[in-house]
């Protein structure tokens, strides 16, 4: 595959990314075959939609920007609306090819961020 | 000496492409590939001879009994082991789980300290590691030094705390009556550090006669000459599929009076002395440790694998390995010095197996992987099923070039000169 110059773009300049002040849910998850990492604090409104949403991590380039193209189009998601979305959403956000060996760098943030709507 | 051009030639899948470009397989210490010998081997044993094992009278079973039988007696000759030592297992992984769940698991107990190195792949800590929370028995650590060699004096120990407290140290200063078991890997499938497996035993039999050793010799026997009558351990283990064998196909040889005192592994067919209902026997080393229908045909080929490393040479093969981690260090220290990669562990040859480790600065280890994919060039990245190791040099991951018989220098050329394309697609 070919890093597109989207990919980059958000890789070096990650939207939302920093700290969000309390109250808010704040999640992680790991890549335990690289060491990535995404710790992803989030907001919800009544209804159950992400109202705000911040990420803070370190990975690949291609964990990097799946996180970032995620925080801004998960904004005004519910669950069913983010499973709906699915790790093939993110496939597509990312420029649709992905092999295998990097699923878990591509998906590791939308693992986290159902995590906001707990169990 | 090796002739690269012409082993090449034996090796199919060397003549691929990735895209429009040839691949340049440097991932042997993965798995390695498999010569058209090894695999001409495999499909005439499913052509022509293809039956169970020690199951019936008819010819074919009695072929195929007789190849699985030629072919321990070929590894036990490879390794110079008696026949009966060899066990064959799935592979290296599982000969730690073997000794782990039997040697391991009869013999460890609540106070015993089991010592390992922080050089071990997963499967030569995680075993030992539940073992010693199931028993209460202490688990102490060898450390490394920043060149990646195992630390052996005794200079003082540090505890570290998490779900269990172990102790990390110098092997001298971990050792004692207590100790029960030292598993260390030979060489390092991370930093291809080759541990001084003399000196550790020296130690062992000094400081601690009681303990048995365990080799892992996953990333020794594919590329170096070994006799275990002159190791001095009492076991090791590994894979076929490291050393020109097809999956599934692996090795734990123990010394035969432990293995005959040890209990049986997995319990099933092929491993039964007399069974009635109310109890049964077992039988004799090696079909104690082999319940159920082995990988027959992966163990064919590992045969076919031994004697095409026999006739090129061990010593062959580690000389070639050598020349070739020796021009790649230089190479990359060139690299190195215009500030591009890190290269982690030993730099001297004579010290390393065919084992790049590095990163380009400032590039994750997926990512250069990635792009250097882009030109056919097959590298691990990731953690290499050792993150103590990787996170010891602060590092997430790293990526790794490992070489084999088939590997050459223009290979090595071809792997600096794209990573010098890696920084360029991310722009730094």
């Amino acid at each position: 595959m070919d890093y597109k110059e989207e990919i980059i773009d958000h890789y070096k300049h990650p939207r939302n990314f920093g700290d969000l002040e309390e109250p808010c849910i704040a999640v992680r998850e790991n890549n335990a075959s690289c060491g990535d990492m995404v710790e992803i604090k989030g907001r919800l409104t009544g209804d159950g939609r992400i109202h705000v949403l911040r990420w803070r991590g370190v990975g690949c380039a291609i964990s990097t920007a799946a996180a970032s193209m995620l925080s801004e189009k998960v904004v005004g998601m519910d669950k069913s609306d983010l499973e709906k979305f699915g790790v093939d959403g993110v496939v597509g956000l990312l420029g649709g090819e992905i092999n295998a060996g990097r699923m878990k760098c591509a998906t590791l943030a939308y693992s986290a961020i159902l995590k906001l709507f707990g169990n | 000496m090796i002739d690269v051009n012409k082993i090449r030639a034996d090796f199919p899948i060397l003549s691929r492409k990735i895209g429009d470009a040839p691949l340049v397989y440097l991932d042997s210490a993965a798995t390695s590939q498999k010569p058209r010998q090894v695999l001409e081997a495999i499909n005439d044993f499913y052509v022509k001879h293809n039956a169970n094992i020690h199951r019936g009278v008819h010819t074919l079973s009695a072929e195929a009994t007789r190849m699985v039988d030629e072919a321990r007696g070929k590894v036990a000759k490879f390794i110079n082991a008696k026949t009966e030592e060899v066990i064959f297992v799935r592979n290296a992984t599982e000969g730690l789980n073997l000794i782990a769940y039997t040697w391991g698991r009869e013999n460890i107990k609540k106070g015993d300290v089991v010592v390992v190195s922080l050089l071990e792949h997963h499967s030569n800590l995680v075993p030992w590691q539940v073992l010693c929370e199931e028993t209460g028995a202490h688990l102490r650590i060898i450390e490394i030094d920043e060149t990646g060699r195992l630390i052996l004096d005794g200079a003082g120990t540090t505890q570290l705390t998490g779900r269990m407290t172990v102790t990390s140290g110098g092997l001298a200063s971990l050792l004692g009556e207590k100790v029960k078991l030292v598993a260390v890997t030979a060489v390092s499938n991370v930093l291809g550090t080759i541990t001084p497996l003399d000196e550790i035993k020296a130690l062992v039999k000094k400081k601690a006669p009681q303990a048995k050793l365990v080799i892992d010799g996953a990333q020794l026997v594919p590329h170096m000459k070994v006799d275990v009558a002159k190791l001095g351990a009492d076991f090791m283990v590994f894979s076929g599929h490291k050393m020109l064998a097809p999956t599934g196909s692996g090795v734990v040889w123990g010394s035969k009076e432990i293995l005959e005192g040890m209990k049986p592994f997995l319990y099933g067919g092929d491993m039964i002395g007399e069974v009635k209902l109310t109890g049964t026997t077992f039988a004799g080393i090696p079909s104690k440790f082999e319940a159920g229908t082995p990988d027959i045909a992966g163990i064919i080929g590992l045969a076919a694998a031994v004697d095409y490393l026999i006739n090129l040479g061990m010593e062959n093969v580690r000389e070639h390995e050598k020349e070739l981690i020796g021009y790649a260090l230089g190479q990359m220290e060139k690299l190195e010095k215009e500030g591009l990669v890190t290269i982690y562990g030993p730099r001297s040859a004579a010290e390393r197996g065919g084992v790049l480790t590095f990163n380009v600065n400032g590039v994750h280890a997926h990512d250069a992987a990635q792009v250097l994919d882009k030109y056919g060039i097959a590298v691990r990245s990731g953690q290499h099923c050792g993150a103590p190791i990787v996170e010891r040099f602060k590092e997430m991951a790293m990526v790794r070039a490992s070489f084999y018989v088939y590997t050459s220098k223009e290979e090595i050329d071809f792997l600096i000169e794209k990573i010098r394309e890696v920084p360029k697609v991310f722009k730094i």
